[in-house]
């Protein structure tokens, strides 16, 4: 099986510049995009993954952000030094993102409708008023979103959270992008709701043979959707490797604690693993590994010097790397 | 279940939000949040309290601390009839029953101290003669509560999410409760937090004797934590059963979809999964018959005529376990 790489994000560097000093969110991020195939980017909050998404669209607020190192190579350009113009030809054509929130990300004012042939004849200026009607009205029925042709015209808080979801999801692949980056698409569902988008998700990408970056804190989402993952603590990447390896064989002990910190069905047990204290300060990072504080295997080593990334085992697609200078 | 083992008990209880409409703001319609419901809650355990969101699970918590007004039904607690009682009594029943909220960052006040927000129910239940007996006291709960004494004089922003749902788990316990109501406690933490919060308050639990309804969205979680689950759907409660039972062997369509629709943090874990058609109907204008029916792949005839009443069912374990469905006895969408 060969794999088309159509993103590759290299040494990403991401900072604020805040009052208090520099803010380093996102440091030496690597990671590769395939046609088809699905990237999880998993951690807690504040651990980067948000900015991550947003670097590579390019929509990081500046000031205070700035992306200040790295490459984010895309059709042979790099998407780091390419002019804003240019940028917005690229954004939402071909590559799209969804958003958390469904409410706060559409426009109360506007009907669906609207919103949705916005980014049709932004991108496709030559249509004609018609056609992107009706291209409208097929993006919301290939999103499962019954009576596409009446509910072209309602507004969005006519609409159930779920609904607006499968909104959000017709816009950002109504210009038919390489590229979906889902940033928590289901956190704010119910879970059978987050059951229907997932499949939708899984669905649209069999047709329509996006590569998808899906950012979530859900390690069950991750399981279920992702082919490759990429776990992310304080700003730095942890762990990679593919889901099988993440899941069957996590190395690093920041992922093995998350792992086992989630109540699993149907095994009950009378207490949790916990990671102990709480995930530190950007601005006040520890020496040496930014985890130390919170490991239970922590040796003086651990102390020194940040560890790197490295390779502990090959994989054709993926190798499985941590960052950490022991094997648990 | 004996009569003294029973700690709340509720009895066909309703709670409508009228929706008032026209010029002359008369009722036009009302929300059914919560329709008839009876449950009891024994002495120590905890009952899990799942649903989606919009189900009533919240507005029934409330509903049980009167801290909103039921529409009728009754509500027993330790024996006692609490649904008529008048402000300065029910105010004297509070120092019994507590609730922790959803959001720590919404629910502690930003101008206090977290000294006064612990102090704040020690003084109005009037506990602790002076100041520094409720000192002695708040410091007794921080340790409790896995705080250090020095967060006494400092303010909730200084402190991150699972601490702060630290600081409003001892301000529950500030009056040494029985009950505590716990209203999505961990919804808003991440995980590795959410699974120290889990912990302290099983801690507790065990050593403080607390009895808990805990409403989460979450069914990993409340079956980590819970004795016995109900889940509810548009107001009604489902099913009810133990902890253990619920989960292995689920008798409503609503509750094995429900299970299905979890991921699971395991890539080759492949199990059957029933997407359910649509939305939860609105609660305005709950459907004929079942609640359920609409969305229920095993719907038949007779399932929109009539509301099922909860019935026992056989179950695989000794306890008791109900199912609001006519088909209760032989359902199973996943086959």
């Amino acid at each position: 099986m060969s794999l088309e790489k159509i993103l590759e994000v290299k040494n990403l560097e991401t900072s604020f510049f805040t009052e208090d000093g520099e803010v380093r969110a996102v440091q030496d991020v690597s990671f590769d995009v395939y046609k088809g195939k699905t990237i999880g980017i998993v951690g807690e909050s504040g651990c980067g993954k948000s900015v991550t998404s947003l670097s590579i669209m390019r929509l990081i607020p500046s000031p205070p952000g700035k992306i200040v190192g790295g490459k984010i190579l895309y059709k042979g350009e790099d998407l780091v030094n390419v002019p804003q113009n240019q940028m917005r030809r690229i954004r939402g054509n071909e590559i799209s993102m969804v958003f958390q929130e469904p409410m706060t990300s559409l426009n109360p004012v506007f009907t669906i409708g609207n919103q949705i042939s916005e980014a049709i004849s932004l991108h496709h200026p030559k249509m004609s008023a018609m056609d992107v009607k009706n291209r409208a009205v097929d993006m919301l029925k290939l999103v499962g979103i019954p009576e596409a042709e009446k509910r072209i015209g309602e507004y969005p808080h006519q609409l159930s959270g779920g609904m607006r979801q499968r909104v959000m999801i017709a816009m950002a692949l109504s210009c038919d992008p390489n590229i979906l980056i889902a940033d928590e698409p289901t956190t704010a569902l119910d879970v059978t709701i987050q059951a229907q988008i997932l499949e939708l998700l899984k669905e649209l990408q069999k047709k329509m043979g996006m590569g998808i970056i899906l950012i979530t804190h859900d390690l069950g989402v991750i399981a279920e959707m992702a082919d490759d993952v990429v776990v992310m603590y304080a700003g730095r990447v942890v762990e990679q490797g593919t889901v099988q390896e993440i899941f069957d064989n996590p190395k690093h002990p920041y992922t093995s604690g998350l792992l086992s910190s989630i109540p699993k069905l149907n095994q009950r047990s009378d207490r949790l693993s916990t990671i102990p204290g709480i995930v530190p300060n950007l601005l006040h990072l520890p020496q040496g590994c930014r985890f130390q504080d919170r490991c239970k295997y922590v040796e003086s080593v651990c102390k020194g010097v940040e560890p790197d990334l490295r390779v502990i085992k090959n994989h054709e697609v993926l190798d499985h790397k941590i960052r950490c200078v022991k094997d648990i | 279940m004996n009569e003294l083992d029973v700690l709340v008990s509720v009895e066909n209880l309703v709670k409508r939000f009228p929706i008032k409409g026209g010029i002359l703001r008369r009722e036009v319609a009302s929300v059914k949040a919560v329709s008839e419901v009876s449950f009891q809650i024994k002495r120590g355990e905890t009952l899990g309290l799942v649903g989606e969101s919009g189900c009533g699970k919240s507005t029934l918590g409330r509903c049980l601390l009167r801290l909103l007004e039921p529409t009728s039904g009754k509500i027993f607690y330790n024996g006692q009839d609490i649904t008529n009682l008048d402000h300065s009594q029910m105010r004297a029943l509070r120092r019994n029953m507590q609730i922790i909220f959803q959001d720590p960052y919404a629910s502690l006040n930003p101008r206090m101290t977290v000294e006064d927000i612990i102090a704040e129910p020690l003084e109005i239940h009037k506990i602790g003669a002076n100041r520094s007996e409720r000192r002695k006291r708040i410091y007794e709960l921080l340790d409790l509560c896995g705080l250090r004494r020095e967060a006494v004089s400092r303010y909730p922003h200084e402190f991150s999410g699972g601490q702060r749902q630290r600081i409003c788990i001892a301000r529950a316990l500030a009056v040494n409760p029985d009950f505590i109501v716990c209203d999505e406690p961990v919804s808003a933490l991440d995980v590795s937090i959410q699974a120290q919060i889990i912990n302290l308050m099983q801690d507790l639990q065990k050593e403080l004797g607390l009895t808990y309804l805990f409403i989460a969205h979450d069914l990993q979680v409340v079956e980590h934590i819970s004795d016995r689950v109900a889940v509810m759907y548009l107001g009604k409660i489902v099913e009810i059963a133990d902890s253990d039972e619920l989960y292995k062997n689920p008798r409503h369509p609503y509750t094995q979809a429900l299970l299905s629709a979890i991921p699971i943090p395991d890539p080759n874990h492949h199990s059957k999964r029933i997407l359910l058609p649509g939305d939860v109907p609105s609660p305005i204008n709950p459907p004929n018959g079942c609640y359920f029916h609409p969305r229920c792949p095993a719907v038949k005839d007779d399932c929109k005529g009539s509301f099922p009443d909860l019935k026992s069912v056989k179950g695989q374990s000794s306890g008791s376990h109900e199912a609001a469905c006519f088909y209760s006895e032989s359902v199973n969408i996943l086959q």
